[in-house]
């Protein structure tokens, strides 16, 4: 069986849910999205699954829209929340995890989703945080992810301006700052994955098809590697073919430039 | 802020647009594509109401046109783009840039907590997280709280009261009872924070067919309702019709060209006309096919291919 990046990848996002977890996606993130539907019907069966700008609770769309908010999202589902019912439940810790992603991620898993080049004269200005500012410092667990490590701007030892926070930012750590949330546990990129044992990022795998020498290339910041180090660990024939079956429309191969996409991998 | 009692409040858009103050503060409902008021937006635009601090929650052509049209001063919300749908806000982009846009982007729990700060009548109200972002270095105006019996710092939020709240409703009555679909965003505390709430609504039905389907925010918060079948084009109006993914598409592919391709688009779809002429330009056979009726799923899936 032939299978592509897009797949392999949101795969990896899928392993980092437990089963039992309360998880939500924001918008503006169809590889997340996918991957909780996907957890959902694999090894996190009895996960709650906050379906994103819906809030719809366990859903069971007929496809992933390319928009966030659009009425498919919450085919399925008996219960919305609210908005405010939403993040008074990330803010008091109800939220186990959240699945964030940022144009530049440093190595304590800060993201920047606001400006490249910082505000208030940004060279590029993005779209914006959403609810991660909020969320990142309160959810139990967050799941990072990248699409754009490769071309060595995304990880960087400085974002330019933090959006969300991770392990620590220059006014000092969680705990110090009063955070109630765990921040990053993962961190997946197109080329590897990463844990936060102490706060600061370690690769913990790399996709078959990816060195480690891309990797330290690609990084802004020095690469440690676990002892544990390994190639990763395929998909298996299912969940393939579940990913196909949640994202017919491919919305999740929008977040991939074209190149990563041709990465082809076989069964 | 009074309740507004008046039984029959229905007004002209040119005239419900008019109670918005220039230099208001104004929030925006709905978010991303999804039942944003775009009629009153391109009214706005009509009349040229400017130097507005405009907030919500994420959002998008709505944005767009407003900072395209120049009316916008500041921007306070937590997102201006199309997603991974068509990416970056041209407009927005150029402004903030260019420096002829203030942005004081903010997160989502942090705005809901101004408004019901404001909604309780507080001065402020504390939230968690913000402290040590970048986010923090844009609101010199938050302050820092000491809870009084855990001493937990926490940052405080100021009461945000917005002049003017602005929703799109699939159905409301002549009094301005609304009835939304989910998701409501933030709509409900915004209309209960706003010294006005100004509505369009799809359509106008009597206060018990309102009530049986559900009032979600009710008459008392509304100054104003408006008739205006595809008010909310080109976002949707859940249950009624999807977005328009390809005209959202013209939007940016218009803006991305530079501010001529902004103008253009604002001259031959906003300023040019009405919206009975927006409707015929779009055309009705169009907005006909984004109804989401009987749909097959095949069908709905294929309007956004």
């Amino acid at each position: 069986m032939k299978f592509t990046c897009d797949e392999w990848f949101v795969s990896e996002l899928a392993r980092t849910i437990r089963d039992g977890e309360a998880v939500f996606h924001g918008f503006a993130s169809p590889c997340a999205q996918v991957a909780m539907h996907l957890a959902k019907r694999t090894t996190a069966p009895n996960m709650m699954l906050i379906e994103g700008a819906m809030y719809a609770v366990d859903p069971t769309p007929p496809f992933i829209p390319p928009t966030g908010n659009e009425l498919s999202l919450k085919t399925g589902s008996v219960y919305s929340m609210r908005f405010e019912e939403f993040f008074d439940a990330a803010m008091r810790g109800d939220i186990d995890r959240m699945f964030l992603s940022g144009a530049q991620i440093d190595q304590w898993g800060n993201a920047n989703l606001t400006a490249i080049g910082g505000m208030p004269r940004p060279k590029v200005k993005m779209g914006g945080g959403g609810g991660g500012c909020n969320a990142s410092a309160t959810v139990g667990s967050l799941t990072i992810w990248s699409t754009n490590h490769r071309p060595g701007r995304c990880l960087v030892e400085k974002c330019d301006f933090i959006t969300d926070i991770g392990h620590r930012t220059p006014a000092g750590t969680r705990a110090e700052l009063g955070y109630t949330g765990g921040g990053p546990e993962w961190m997946v990129t197109e080329l590897g994955v990463f844990d936060f044992p102490d706060g600061r990022a370690r690769l913990r795998g790399v996709f078959p098809d990816v060195t480690l020498a891309e990797v330290e290339e690609s990084t802004g910041f020095p690469v440690r590697v676990a002892p544990d180090f390994a190639p990763l660990r395929p998909p298996d024939r299912r969940s393939i073919e579940l990913i196909r079956r949640i994202d017919p429309l491919n919305v999740r191969r929008r977040e991939f430039r074209a190149d990563e996409l041709e990465r082809v991998f076989h069964l | 802020m009074p309740f507004h009692l008046a039984a029959d409040k229905t007004t002209a858009l040119p005239d419900a647009a008019r109670m918005v103050p220039r230099g208001g503060l104004i929030a925006l409902g709905g978010g991303l594509s999804a039942r944003l008021p775009m009629a009153l937006v391109r009214e706005l635009i009509r009349q040229g109401v400017g130097d507005l601090h405009i907030i919500g929650s994420a959002h998008s052509i709505d944005m767009e046109l407003l900072i395209a049209a120049g009316l916008v001063k500041i921007c306070e919300q937590s997102y201006v783009g199309f997603e991974q749908d068509h990416g970056l806000a041209p407009a927005f982009r150029r402004a903030a840039e260019e420096g002829a846009l203030e942005v004081r982007e903010s997160c989502c729990d942090t705005i809901l907590t101004g408004v019901r700060a404001a909604e309780m009548g507080l001065p402020f109200l504390p939230v968690r997280g913000v402290a040590g972002t970048g986010v923090r270095d844009l609101h010199p105006e938050y302050g820092e709280v000491v809870c009084p019996f855990t001493g937990e710092r926490l940052v405080a939020v100021p009461a945000l009261r917005p002049d003017a709240v602005l929703i799109h409703a699939p159905l409301g009555d002549r009094a301005g009872n609304l009835h939304l679909d989910q998701p409501y965003v933030l709509d409900e505390r915004l209309a209960a924070a706003s010294a006005r709430t100004i509505a369009t609504v799809e359509r106008l039905a009597p206060s018990g067919e309102v009530a049986e389907a559900g009032i979600v925010v009710p008459a008392h918060y509304v100054a104003a309702v408006t008739e205006i079948p595809y008010g909310a084009h080109p976002a949707s109006c859940s249950p009624i019709y999807a977005y328009d993914r390809p005209h959202i598409a013209e939007w940016v592919e218009a803006a991305s060209a530079g501010p001529g391709g902004a103008a253009a688009y604002l001259e031959k779809y906003v300023t040019g006309t009405d919206e009975e002429g927006y409707r015929r330009l779009i055309g009705q056979g169009r907005l006909e096919r984004l109804g989401y009726g009987k749909r097959s799923e095949q069908a709905w899936m294929e309007l956004f291919r």
